[in-house]
């Protein structure tokens, strides 16, 4: 079964994906209100950044982020001057680079679902006396349950499969900043097949399960909608 | 009192208006579809930001040199063409958004007498999806008006149903609304809608108002842009009669004007009993003309009339001519050609066909 540092990578990489996702839907819920609702011409360059991800490859990212992070660069700089500790090589260097990598997993999924609530909705609650925090608590967020469900789950599950990054940026420190994708190339490396097919497999079934929960209540929320 | 001097100039279209209209009672803003009568109510609800002018409702300025007000301060409730119910909320929720919004609200009692009159209780437990259109309509009016609105804007909010729901929503708002207590502003394209529900009419075409005021003047203008149309009319006040011949309806309008009707609806509807309070509505082309009085005609309503007014000149051949039988009046549209062969004056005595007349 899971050794002890297996284990340990499983942890971080579950740890990882949570805090990336729930930071995620919080700052990505008012980037994408202003992308579905904004009529500036900025739109399609701020979209074009943040689909960026999607096409790059990991490395890329990877690398840049890791020079940004280098004491001359402007993170590292930034972390200096705060005394905070270098963001190279740390679980918190992993949540940022992850949350890059996925922010198009969680941005457009919530704009997707913003958009498609049309301007009506919110009309007929301004014209009943609400402001436009309450606007949004009160009608927009329970009417976009099943964008955030996506949102959530596709952020999560793109964080748990990612290599790229984490290998330029965090290294392969076990217990800190090894997750579970770079667990599977180390035991492959060292022709520990049984044990990287323990958690290949593992990866690969939790991904399904994942997704068919999103595709199953997608296709509930339509029914209920339909009839 | 409402008045409205408001410019909106969107890209591909441009809006002007200055009117006043009472601030009680229903005022319809008519017009052709496409005419500006949407987007002059969502610029008076506050739902188009680049409204430019000024707006008062009742003393109260929402609009002006000292700014905008905002949509969720002015106390407008609207009803949509496209009732918009909340989806994820049921009716009861829907029923009671505004409502729970408001620092001060109204007495339960006046609630519950709310849903009963529009007939609510049965649907409160439900969510939309399942309602009728009429059933969604009626609960998006109830919402609104619980929300204590100083104003209620209603935006064409019979055209999306079919023929049945459309006819029972009518008569329940020809009721509804004249016991509530604010001013209406009611947006249709109907005459039939506006000569039923309507006081005070505001005429619009291509984002200008061409006329305003009480429904008689605006009406009645012989030189105005609605007698000008082919959809001039006039409505006439009467109760059914108690006497009844086979297969007519028979209208008392006082003053021993009766008209009579081919019954094309069934005497079980409850609005057709003996004494209760009907409105007409007569198209101007179908009042014709003559000198002496006809005999054994079809046309079941002939009444002695006398000229009240010419229009000033024809319009595309023809001329509209003002009627006064016994106090009442009445549109007619004739040839000009007719005008002159029959030497028609004001104060001459005539004797008006009315071709058809339909009961509203």
């Amino acid at each position: 079964m899971l050794s002890q540092p297996d284990m340990a990578a499983l942890l971080i990489t579950l740890r990882l994906a949570a805090t990336t996702t729930l930071i995620l839907l919080l700052l990505g819920t008012p980037l994408a209100w202003w992308l579905a609702t904004t009529r500036s011409r900025a739109r399609s360059a701020i979209e074009a950044v943040i689909a960026l991800p999607l096409v790059l490859p990991p490395t890329v990212l990877g690398f840049y982020l890791l020079l940004a992070f280098s004491p001359d660069g402007p993170i590292g700089a930034t972390t200096a001057a705060l005394s905070l500790p270098s963001m190279a090589f740390s679980f918190w260097g992993l949540v940022l680079g992850s949350a890059i990598y996925s922010l198009p997993f969680v941005v457009q999924p919530l704009q997707n679902s913003f958009a498609s609530l049309g301007r009506m909705p919110l009309e007929v609650a301004a014209t009943l006396g609400a402001g436009p925090l309450d606007r949004f608590i009160s009608v927009v967020l329970p009417l976009s349950k099943m964008g955030y469900l996506t949102a959530a789950v596709l952020g999560f599950a793109h964080t748990l499969g990612e290599f790229g990054v984490v290998l330029m940026i965090g290294g392969n420190i076990p217990g800190e900043t090894q997750v579970l994708s770079i667990a599977i190339y180390d035991h492959v490396e060292a022709l520990e097949y049984s044990q990287a097919h323990w958690l290949a497999a593992g990866l690969l079934l939790c991904s399904f399960l994942v997704l068919l929960m999103i595709y199953s209540a997608n296709r509930r929320f339509h029914l209920m909608k339909t009839t | 009192m409402i008045e409205a001097a408001l410019q909106l100039n969107k890209p591909d279209f441009c809006l002007t208006t200055n009117f006043s209209v009472p601030g009680r009672g229903v005022t319809a803003v008519f017009g052709p579809s496409g005419c500006g009568k949407t987007t002059l109510l969502r610029a008076i609800a506050g739902l188009e930001p680049d409204t430019k002018g000024s707006l008062t409702v009742n003393a109260q300025q929402w609009l002006g040199p000292q700014g905008c007000k905002a949509v969720e301060e002015r106390r407008v409730g609207v009803v949509f063409q496209n009732p918009s119910l909340f989806p994820h909320l049921t009716v009861e929720e829907n029923l009671l958004y505004g409502r729970n919004r408001l620092r001060k609200a109204r007495e339960s009692v006046e609630i519950k007498h709310l849903i009963d009159s529009l007939e609510l209780e049965k649907l409160l437990p439900r969510y939309p999806e399942g309602l009728s259109g009429g059933e969604k309509q009626r609960v998006a009016l109830g919402r609104a008006l619980l929300a204590e609105p100083k104003l209620l804007l209603m935006d064409e909010p019979l055209s999306a149903l079919d023929q049945s729901s459309r006819e029972k929503l009518m008569s329940l708002l020809e009721k509804f609304l004249q016991q509530i207590d604010i001013p209406v502003l009611y947006v249709t394209h109907s005459s039939e809608e506006v000569a039923r529900l309507a006081d005070n009419l505001v005429l619009l075409a291509a984002g200008r108002v061409l006329d305003h005021g009480p429904i008689q003047d605006v009406l009645g203008a012989v030189d105005g842009e609605l007698s000008r149309s082919d959809t001039a009319f006039s409505v006439i006040e009467g109760q059914i009669a108690s006497a009844q011949l086979p297969d007519l309806i028979t209208v008392d309008c006082g003053q021993d004007i009766v008209l009579q009707l081919p019954d094309s609806t069934s005497m079980s509807d409850i609005r057709y009993q003996p004494g209760s309070e009907v409105r007409l509505r007569i198209r101007a082309r179908d009042v014709s003309l003559c000198l002496e009085q006809p005999q054994r005609s079809s046309i079941l309503n002939i009444l002695p009339a006398v000229i009240a007014e010419l229009a000033a000149e024809p319009y595309n051949g023809s001329r509209v001519v003002k009627l006064d039988i016994a106090g009442k009046q009445l549109l007619s549209k004739i040839s000009e050609y007719s005008v002159q062969q029959l030497d028609l004056r004001v104060g001459k005595s005539v004797f008006a066909q009315v071709k058809s007349a339909a009961l509203i």
